[in-house]
């Protein structure tokens, strides 16, 4: 077997999941499975949510070690599931370590559903979000009308290459811009709080807080904190953009200039 | 609250797409979402208390994104994520950092609590269903009738 080519696969399959967000222990445990078919005497792992390490020695070869810096993450579970499927039948033996390297290679880019979908799925998050705010009809209405400017940010943030933080900010700044014109132009009846709440839904790093404590439980202190101090930059960003839109509009249109 | 249900259903079924679930196992993703709340909207009239909806809420969808995984042969996280989003503490912790940067630290303060409760809750739950499971096949691979399984 080429450990070199194992090296890299294994690597690849670890920054592929983390970066999709799968929680560090589960990343560890599957490229620990991985490892167990090279023909090295020690393997190790670390894995931090920024970066992966992995060493492989014996006695009588030159130890190899392999470092990654894993910047941008974005919750994918589609890749998640291939790499687990891809290191399944590579353990099994189905696979050789060539093939697992080029199907992780695939992976790595693999989009289930296109920009269209994508674009469905922020519209109709805040639509279907709106009554568990205790929102009524029109809100859960007006609440989708504010989802197809969140869709319309997210295609304009991706075309332009962004930081995470200006992402997140920007598309909260078109939430709230939206939010307030249907409030204070459409239907003076619906609450805003109720609009923008659902509206960013989709942005709000629930899931990522979440899985901080549970690294956390695990012993992975330094993924742990590492992931909550990620989840409160992004709220951050969504209370920041939300705060900036709703000062804008005041400033513009809330009788501020004239 | 039936229709709270489905709409939840709904909400996640469309978060699938962000989210990127495997075309698979969409359905089943939406059912936990559903489940979740249902059981969340259960205990909180029930008990009136936010942290034990959330916990015994992921609680059982823990278990079954535990069951669904052995059966529909995928990781856990595929049924797990979609099945706690709609517990999750989102807006509380965007509520938090809103209240802080409009100088309202108490209200601050107040959603800061709530998140780091339910999200704690939920964690907590996951783990403790993480560890059941994993004791639980640690037995059954002992005695060699689920060997080569993990």
């Amino acid at each position: 077997m080429n450990e070199k080519i194992l090296l890299e696969a294994v690597v690849l399959a670890g920054e592929i999941m983390l970066v999709s967000g799968a929680e560090v222990y589960r990343v560890e445990d599957t490229m620990n499975h991985m490892l167990r078919r090279s023909s090295y005497e020690t393997t190790e792992t670390v894995v931090f949510s920024t970066g992966i390490f992995v060493t492989l020695d014996d006695p009588v070869k030159e130890p190899m070690t392999l470092i990654k810096r894993t910047p941008g993450r974005s919750t994918n579970i589609n890749r998640i599931y291939l790499v687990n499927e891809i290191s399944r039948s590579f353990c099994r033996g189905d696979i050789t370590v060539e093939e697992a390297y080029e199907k992780l290679k695939e992976t790595a880019t693999v989009i289930q559903y296109g920009p269209w979908l994508r674009a469905l799925g922020l519209v109709g998050v805040p639509f279907c979000f709106a009554p568990i705010f205790g929102g009524n009809f029109l809100e859960c209405v007006a609440s989708g009308l504010v989802g197809i400017a969140l869709a319309f940010a997210d295609r304009i943030v991706k075309k332009v290459r962004l930081n995470d933080f200006c992402i997140n900010a920007f598309c909260a700044f078109s939430v709230a811009v939206v939010a307030l014109m249907i409030k204070n132009w459409l239907w003076q009846k619906t609450s805003v709080d109720v609009l923008i709440i659902s509206s960013i839904m989709p942005l709000v790093p629930g899931v990522t807080f979440t899985t901080a404590i549970r690294d956390t439980l695990n012993g992975d202190y330094t993924s742990g904190s590492a992931r909550m101090l990620e989840a409160v930059v992004t709220s951050l960003a969504v209370a920041a953009g939300v705060g900036g839109g709703m000062f804008l509009f005041q400033f513009l249109w809330g009788g501020i200039l004239w | 609250m039936v229709m709270q249900i489905l709409s939840v259903c709904v909400a996640i079924f469309l978060f699938s797409a962000v989210l990127e679930v495997p075309r698979r196992h969409l359905f089943f993703a939406a059912a936990m979402g559903g489940v979740c709340w249902w059981v969340y909207v259960l205990i909180l009239k029930e008990w009136e208390s936010s942290m034990s909806a959330a916990f015994l809420s992921t609680l059982v969808v823990a278990v079954l994104s535990h069951i669904l995984a052995r059966v529909r042969k995928a990781p856990v996280t595929v049924f797990l994520v979609p099945g706690i989003l709609p517990s999750v503490p989102g807006a509380a912790i965007y509520r938090c950092v809103y209240y802080l940067i409009r100088n309202a630290s108490q209200v601050s303060t107040h959603y800061l609590v709530e998140t780091l409760q339910i999200a704690g809750a939920i964690a907590m739950a996951i783990f403790i269903t993480d560890s059941f499971f994993r004791l639980f096949l640690a037995y059954h691979v002992k005695k060699g009738d689920l060997a080569g399984k993990r």
